[in-house]
């Protein structure tokens, strides 16, 4: 496979499963940044297990995962119901947090980073399809896990309190709860992705994990459509292939490019170009249950 | 017996002719059929976003070196394209150029800076490509060797003789406080400083922290002063290094000369920040803006008419040399630019760069062994108005 096809694949799938980290806490009005964090604190430790315990990757990406489910739950045990607002402010500090504890750790390289991590397959390009075998696999779970939620009481439940919140309660739905599993479905999703980010570059760098990935899933997420998993399906791809295929002419201009594409769909189509009605009724039409209904 | 004589008189005119020619040949480049019409070297480089600013310096010395060797007959007598390849200090678009990048390229410049260099060159290693990572530590270079090179010599051989020299221009000074900025290999730098510090048996005292998004210095300076220190030294980014300055000449500090800026921070932002409150510190740095070559002379020149009468910054040689070396590697080694040589070509290239001698660049010769430099030069600089008064030059 040529490699830009391969990294081209492999970020695609690495931001569809970062903005729908964002995406779910967001169905109950939850800007859950803490998932950058996540990403960054399990993708390290991953590092470290495998570098310097010499842990296999195998064993490493499971313990990410936990790690990101860890951290998750104990922050969701405070900002489960939390305001909006909170939320943000908590996924903010947790990014300052994990920064200046990985500058000051020495056994994950501090400031300078972590070089040379091993391949997680035999050779460079059985390595490649690992990676990538792995993260489709998780974009698979994760889309239909997303999806069976979306469907469910639980779904619907994020909808109310997503509108309104003392109506959702008055609905019997218990929103700490609620919340607080959303949280931790993000965090553990963003503790696995981190790993595999770093495994994919086979360094880890502080850099990696910065305000811009914040910036970059909101983008995704808003363009692509808030209401439904299937925006950031669309838009991820979109977003990145379309930096990549600027002319050297253009490129300066991304970001006035960017910025002109969120502002004009903030404006025009605030749901997003993926609506909840553009799903349902392609689900209408995929659907031949629902025909007979009607 | 005359007979005999001339006849060792002509074995060794022959054999001086021979050594003669042969060490003429060994010197010269080779006479090599060139399969491309037009040399390319992609730059993977941040021409956009925050460091923008510096990737356009970059860019500019490169090209400026493809300029006069096009000029002067090209590399193996075809003209040289440096292709920039922006990343925006993005790794995610890093590497995917990179990934480009490899499938064709014999040699590439970058990538810039750390983030992307981490991201994107695993891929030029395992594609057992040679690029220029002239801008980093050798720390973080060496990592990617043989497939990278070094253009600075180790941190901890290079800064504590600088160090040393600044404190030995201030006999009574007893105890440093250095101000860091957490990044890359920036510790490891003060580190250094410190190692300086302590051949002369000065005390290091305890460091204090710059963060990256400090935008008040008055707490920062207050707790270095706390301490009492008899000198200074400031090791982050360069428009808050400007402004700890002026905080501590706010706060009375008087002795500039007792300031000393590390070389990350002689940057255009230190100077517009700074202003004249600058006057009298002391900087040190990789190169010497007053050297007066005609070669060097034309880049500040042409540097000054491209940008508002600026002097070159410090980085600003490192590309435009590299093109040059990548020209002497290609043209010493015989590289074709045959597609089916591909990977034998570029490991030509990284095998001759990695220990060439007596390598003339822009501002000094210098010689690389086993990827690292040798032999080259720091300076240390008082600052005056916005420009660099050269005070010493210290090579090893």
């Amino acid at each position: 496979m040529p490699l830009p096809l391969y990294y081209f694949l492999a970020i695609t799938a690495i931001n569809i499963l970062m903005s729908w980290a964002l995406y779910l806490p967001y169905r109950v009005a939850h800007l859950h940044f803490l998932t950058v964090a996540n990403m960054a604190i399990s993708g390290y430790l991953s590092g470290w297990l495998v570098q310097g315990l010499g842990v296999s990757f195998w064993a490493a990406l499971p313990l990410g995962f936990a790690a990101g489910g860890l951290i998750g739950w104990v922050i969701s045990l405070f900002i489960g119901e939390a305001p909006t607002f909170t939320v943000v402010i908590v996924g903010f500090t947790f990014i300052y947090i994990t920064r200046t504890v990985i500058e000051n750790t020495k056994a994950v390289g501090a400031t300078m980073g972590m070089f040379g991590l091993p391949l997680v397959a035999g050779s460079p390009a059985l390595h490649r399809w690992t990676i990538l075998a792995l993260l489709y696999s998780l974009v698979l779970v994760v889309g239909f896990l997303i999806h069976r939620f979306e469907h469910s009481r639980l779904g619907r439940a994020a909808s109310a309190v997503f509108v309104d919140k003392d109506l959702a309660t008055s609905f019997g739905v218990d929103i700490a709860k609620l919340g607080r599993l959303l949280q931790v479905f993000s965090s553990t999703v963003a503790g696995g992705c981190g790993v595999i980010y770093g495994f994919l570059y086979r360094s880890f760098h502080l850099d990696f994990f910065t305000f811009h990935l914040v910036g970059l899933f909101m983008t995704i997420i808003f363009v692509g459509g808030y209401a439904t998993m299937w925006g950031v399906v669309v838009a991820a791809p979109a977003l990145y292939g379309l930096t990549l295929l600027f002319p050297p002419e253009v490129a300066s201009w991304r970001i006035v490019i960017y910025g002109a594409i969120l502002v004009a769909v903030l404006v025009l189509k605030p749901e997003g170009f993926v609506t909840r009605r553009l799903v349902l009724n392609l689900e209408r039409l995929l659907s031949s249950q629902r025909k007979k209904i009607q | 017996m005359r007979k005999n004589w001339f006849v060792l008189l002509a074995v060794l005119l022959v054999l001086v002719a021979f050594v003669f020619t042969g060490c003429q040949r060994q010197g010269a480049a080779k006479k090599v059929k060139v399969k491309v019409q037009q040399w390319e070297i992609p730059f993977l480089n941040s021409l956009t976003g925050p460091i923008a600013s510096i990737g356009e310096f970059l860019h500019w010395g490169a090209e400026r070196a493809a300029k006069e060797i096009n000029e002067a007959g090209g590399i193996s007598g075809k003209p040289v394209k440096v292709i920039g390849v922006d990343t925006a200090l993005d790794p995610q678009k890093g590497v995917v150029e990179m990934g480009k990048i490899v499938q064709t390229a014999l040699v590439a410049l970058g990538p810039v800076p750390e983030p992307v260099i981490m991201a994107a060159m695993p891929i030029a290693v395992e594609n057992e490509m040679m690029s220029f990572t002239a801008t980093t530590s050798l720390e973080y270079a060496e990592k990617f060797f043989p497939w990278s090179i070094s253009w600075f010599p180790k941190t901890e051989d290079r800064l504590p003789p600088l160090v040393t020299a600044w404190a030995e221009l201030n006999p009574e000074m007893k105890s440093v406080v250095q101000f860091v900025g957490n990044y890359g290999p920036w510790p490891g730098m003060v580190a250094a400083h410190k190692v300086g510090l302590e051949k002369l048996s000065l005390k290091a005292l305890n460091n204090v922290e710059v963060p990256a998004d400090a935008v008040t210095f008055g707490p920062l300076v207050v707790k270095a002063l706390e301490q009492k220190p008899d000198g200074i030294i400031i090791a982050c980014w360069p428009e808050k290094a400007a402004k700890l300055v002026q905080e501590l000449k706010s706060r009375g500090w008087k002795n500039m000369g007792r300031i000393l800026l590390f070389s990350s921070a002689d940057d255009a932002s230190l100077y517009s920040t700074g202003g004249a409150s600058l006057n009298g510190a002391i900087i040190y740095n990789y190169i010497n803006v007053d050297v007066d070559t005609p070669r060097w002379n034309a880049f500040k020149e042409a540097y000054a008419a491209d940008h508002n009468g600026m002097q070159p910054p410090s980085l600003s040689t490192n590309y435009y040399d590299a093109v040059y070396m990548i020209k002497e590697a290609m043209e010493k080694t015989g590289v074709t630019g045959d597609p089916k040589k591909l990977k034998e070509e570029r490991k030509k290239i990284a095998a001759y760069v990695a220990d060439v001698k007596n390598f003339q660049g822009l501002l000094f010769n210098w010689d690389m062994a086993g990827g690292v430099p040798t032999n080259k030069p720091t300076y240390l600089f008082e600052i005056q108005d916005g420009m660099k008064k050269l005070v010493k030059e210290i090579r090893e």
